[in-house]
Order: C-alpha cells, then structure tokens, then sequence
C-alpha cells in the first residue's frame, strides 16, 4: 500500500559530506553533483524501503523524507 | 615574498603548537612541498574538501601504493617489522579506493548509522559514570590515562562482544596499536606485538561467529566473510581497524575537548549553565578547535594540479584537518573557542567517501563527556601547566592531563 505513495526528498547541502552511500543505495534517486554533494533528483527513482535505507545510512543524517501530499516526516 | 618554511615538522615547536606552523603554511604556501619527507602539505579549508570528495584522484591504498619507507625513520633492525606492518594496514579497508571500499564499507555500514549509534547512548553513560565514580574517590586523575583511554575501549569492546573479564587484555593490545601513529624509532615492536596479539584474539571469536552469529560488528564482519567480500585476514585486521580508529582518536577528542575548556574558563561557565542543551555543540567545537586528528595521507593517482602547482603521479600528500578547522575563510574568528559556533562545518571527521564511520559514536562519547564533567566537576583545573603531546604528525594527542577540582 505504501509504494503508491508520493515522497518529498531532500539532502541539506550544509550538512552533506559527500559520503555518496545514498547513490550507492539508491542509484535512480540521489546522484552526486559537480560540489561532490549528494542531490535527490528523483523521489520515485527507487522504493520507498530503499530511499529510507538510504537516508538512514547517510553518516551525517543530511537526508530528509516526507510524504510529499501529507508533509508526514518519515526520516529522521 | 617567499617565507621560509623550516622542513622538520616533528620539532617540539611544531609538535606542541601545530596551529602556528600550518597556519603560516596556510597562508602562505597552502599547497607546499615538504622536501624533508617528500610530500605534499595542503592545509586550507576549501582544498581539503575538494581533495577528499576527489578519491579517484587521491588514493588511499597509501601503504600499497607509497614505494618509500616510512617517516619518522624506524630503527634499522626494525625494517622487517615493517613489512608485517605494512601487509597488515594494507588490508583495513580504511586503506582501500572504489569499488573493493564501497563494497567493504557496505557491510559494516548498517551497523554504524546515526540511528543505531545513538542507542548506544545509555551505555555511554553508565560507562562515563562508572569510571568519574572511580575518579571523584580518588580525588584527583589523569584525564588521558583514567576517563580518556578507558572509555572508547570499553565501548567497543562492548560492541565486539569481548567478555568483560577479558576487557583489560583487549585494552593492553588497544594501546600498543597506538603506536601507530608515533614518531619513536622503536615503535614498530610494541606495534606489532599489538597486532599479532590482535589477530590472535579475535580469530577464534569470528570462528564462533560464523557459527553462531550474534549483534556484534565480529558477527558483522564474519558475515562478509561468507559473502566473500572480506578473506580471514582482512577480517581480522578490519576489526583491529575499528578498535584502533575508534580508540586513538576519541582520546584525543576528550582530552583536548577537556583542556580547551580549562583554558577558556568563560566558555565553562557557559557549558555550566546548561551541560545538557549545549554539550552538542560545545563538542562540535572541540572537534574544530583543537582536532583530535591532525593530517591525514593520500597517493595521488596521477599528476593533479592545485593552485598552480603540480602534483605527480604516486607524490605522497597529507591533508592538514588542524589548519583547515582554523581556516579564516571558512570560520569566522577561527582562533576563538566558541562552544555557540553557528554554523560549524569543520572537517574533524574529514569528508568524502572515507568520512569517519564512528562519527556519530564519538560524538555520543564526547557529548556525555563533557556534560558529565560539568555537571560533577564544576572546578575542574589543570594540575600542571607542562603538557606534552605525542610526536605524531597524525595525532592531536597529549601524554597525560593531571587535573583536580578542589
Ligand atoms: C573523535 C573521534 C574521531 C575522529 C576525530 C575520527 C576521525 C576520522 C577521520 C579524519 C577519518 C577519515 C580518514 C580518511 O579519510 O582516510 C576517519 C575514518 C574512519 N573512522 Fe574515525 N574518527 C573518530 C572516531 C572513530 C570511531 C569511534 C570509530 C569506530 C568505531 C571510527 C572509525 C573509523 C573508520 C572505520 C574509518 C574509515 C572509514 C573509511 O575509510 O571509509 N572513528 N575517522
Ligand atoms: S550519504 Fe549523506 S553525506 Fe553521503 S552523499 Fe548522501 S547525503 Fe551526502
């Protein structure tokens, strides 16, 4: 029932390291940019389990993930 | 102008105000040659962050790819040691570059997110209370010796499932690895013996683990081994990688962290006021201003350019955490110490694909530390004003830290 929910993605560009494990977690989403920070190009590019392993993963928590038509923060 | 710049950077000058030396670097010279150990010495803000988010072309294999001996020179009678040294850093995946880094990195990942670190909390602080408990009866401690080098040992050994009549052993081996980052000529033996005592522990514990797994990083690491991303050896040497990285570096964050606030007593009163609300920041702080490590190494991959100058193939090349934390381009009145400081984004941990995995756990660390200091020793003071540091170019690290609070 969840995959047909819509997510809001976010990567604080003050808080990203550049750690670039949310691109290995979830490729189709978070791509590396030119400043070698994370940016989430696609909210819908992979599941939502492996979006919020992704966020979770990131060793900075500079990920944010809210249901975009709700606003419900799902990670932190 | 050209200044110059004296080439011997583990002088007792050098070694016990680093900030000087680098700084003048910085400012002057920010991607220098250090002619004397043949590397490279990059110390601004802005080119360590680029350095390190460019992994492709600065390579951490640095003992399998650094074709020259080490620095500080080791006795002679010792090159052999070295070998073994080498062969067994080699292996960490600390010491890997993409794809074998991301692979390896991944399997420990999970265990060390924010999330999971942060239920170690409880832990952290019955661990922090059990040994100021031991300290307020004695009455006096070294900071380095009784809170600083017990306590990340206890922790991770705790995280690796060492039993606790075993913890005292665990935490001998934990302190000859420190000599990994010394200058002494001598220090390959007790290395070693660190090392080899190492391998020998925690061998038979992945045995049992690849039988019978458990919630420890040992059972995590085994777990690799199954899925062939680590061989025994790496194994082995990866969990000595956690004791050590998590071990020489939290020390330094709480003794430094300590005398930070000894020498700047309106920033203890602050703490004081609210230990709790602000022991975040105020850690954040000390990771900036007096950082537990100082440099870190690279190989470049293949000729680089930076700020005019050209980097070759296979040159060494170390990045200055220390003066890049004092940056005055990234930091406003960096020389303060500032336990308010907003924003904060100093580069401790550094960046990139190696940023530190145990971020979050000596954060937790420090954190309790300092508000526990504050809260129970609210006179805290120095004992001594000669304070020596370990001639290390990597560590931040003092030999002790006596300290009262009558
Ligand atoms: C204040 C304490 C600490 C500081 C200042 C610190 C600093 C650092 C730095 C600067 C790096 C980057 C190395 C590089 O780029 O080559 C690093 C990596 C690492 N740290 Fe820490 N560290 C601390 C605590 C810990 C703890 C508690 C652990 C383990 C539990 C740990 C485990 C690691 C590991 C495994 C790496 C290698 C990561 C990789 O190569 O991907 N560190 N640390
Ligand atoms: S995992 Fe976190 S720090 Fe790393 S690139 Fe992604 S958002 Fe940035």
């Amino acid at each position: 029932m969840t995959e047909t929910r819509k997510l809001r993605v976010r990567v604080d560009p003050q808080v990203c390291v550049g750690n670039a494990m949310c691109e290995a977690i979830a490729a189709n989403t978070f791509r590396i940019n030119d400043n070698r920070q994370s940016e989430a190009v696609n909210p819908d590019g992979d599941s939502i389990d492996n979006i919020l392993e992704a966020a979770e993963n990131c060793p900075v928590s500079a990920i944010v993930v809210e249901d975009a038509e709700t606003g419900e923060r799902l990670f932190p | 102008m050209v200044t110059q710049i004296q080439g011997d950077m583990f002088t007792r000058e050098v070694i016990a105000d680093p900030y000087a030396y680098y700084g003048k670097l910085r400012d002057h010279d920010p991607v220098h040659w250090n002619e004397a150990y043949e590397l490279w010495v990059v110390t601004r803000y802005d080119d360590l962050v680029w350095l390190t988010r460019h992994h492709e072309l600065f390579s951490s294999a640095v003992f399998r790819n650094d074709p020259r001996g080490p620095y500080p020179a080791i006795d002679e009678s010792d090159l052999g040691l070295y070998e073994y040294v080498k062969n067994y850093q080699a292996d960490q995946f600390i010491q890997h570059d993409r794809p074998e880094h991301l692979e390896m990195r991944r399997v420990l990942h999970s265990y060390f997110t924010p999330k999971s670190m942060e239920s170690w909390r409880p832990f952290v602080q019955a661990a922090v209370k059990e040994l100021l408990d031991a300290a307020e009866a004695k009455g006096e401690i070294d900071v380095m010796r009784d809170l600083a080098t017990p306590l990340p040992v206890l922790v991770i050994a705790q995280m690796m499932g060492v039993p606790a009549e075993e913890r005292p052993y665990v935490r001998e081996l934990a302190e000859k690895l420190l000599y990994i980052g010394r200058g002494e000529g001598d220090r390959m033996k007790p290395l070693t013996e660190g090392m080899r005592g190492m391998i020998e522990y925690v061998e038979p514990m992945v045995e049992r683990r690849l039988v019978d797994p458990g919630d420890d990083f040992i059972s995590v690491l085994a777990h690799g081994e199954k899925k062939g991303v680590f061989t025994r050896h790496e194994v082995l040497v990866n969990a000595s990688l956690l004791l050590l990285a998590g071990h020489e570096t939290t020390i330094n964050l709480i003794c430094n962290g300590t005398l930070s606030f000894i020498r700047n007593p309106d920033q203890w009163a602050l703490l004081k006021q609210d230990p709790a609300g602000l022991a975040k920041s105020a850690t954040e702080e000390c990771l900036r201003y007096d950082s537990p490590v100082k440099s870190i190494q690279r190989i470049a991959s293949q000729d680089v350019e930076m700020r005019g100058k050209t980097l070759r193939k296979d040159d060494r090349v170390r990045w200055f955490i220390s003066s890049a934390n004092r940056d005055p381009d990234a930091f406003p009145h960096p020389e303060a110490f500032d336990i308010t400081r907003h924003p904060n984004q100093h580069v401790a941990f550094g960046s990139g694909t190696h940023h530190c995995l145990g971020a979050t756990l000596a954060r937790v660390e420090g954190q309790e530390v300092f508000k526990a200091l504050a809260e129970r020793f609210p006179n805290l003071q120095a004992k001594t004003k000669d304070l020596e540091y370990q001639p290390s170019i990597t560590f931040r690290s003092l030999k002790s830290l006596p300290v009262t609070w009558h």
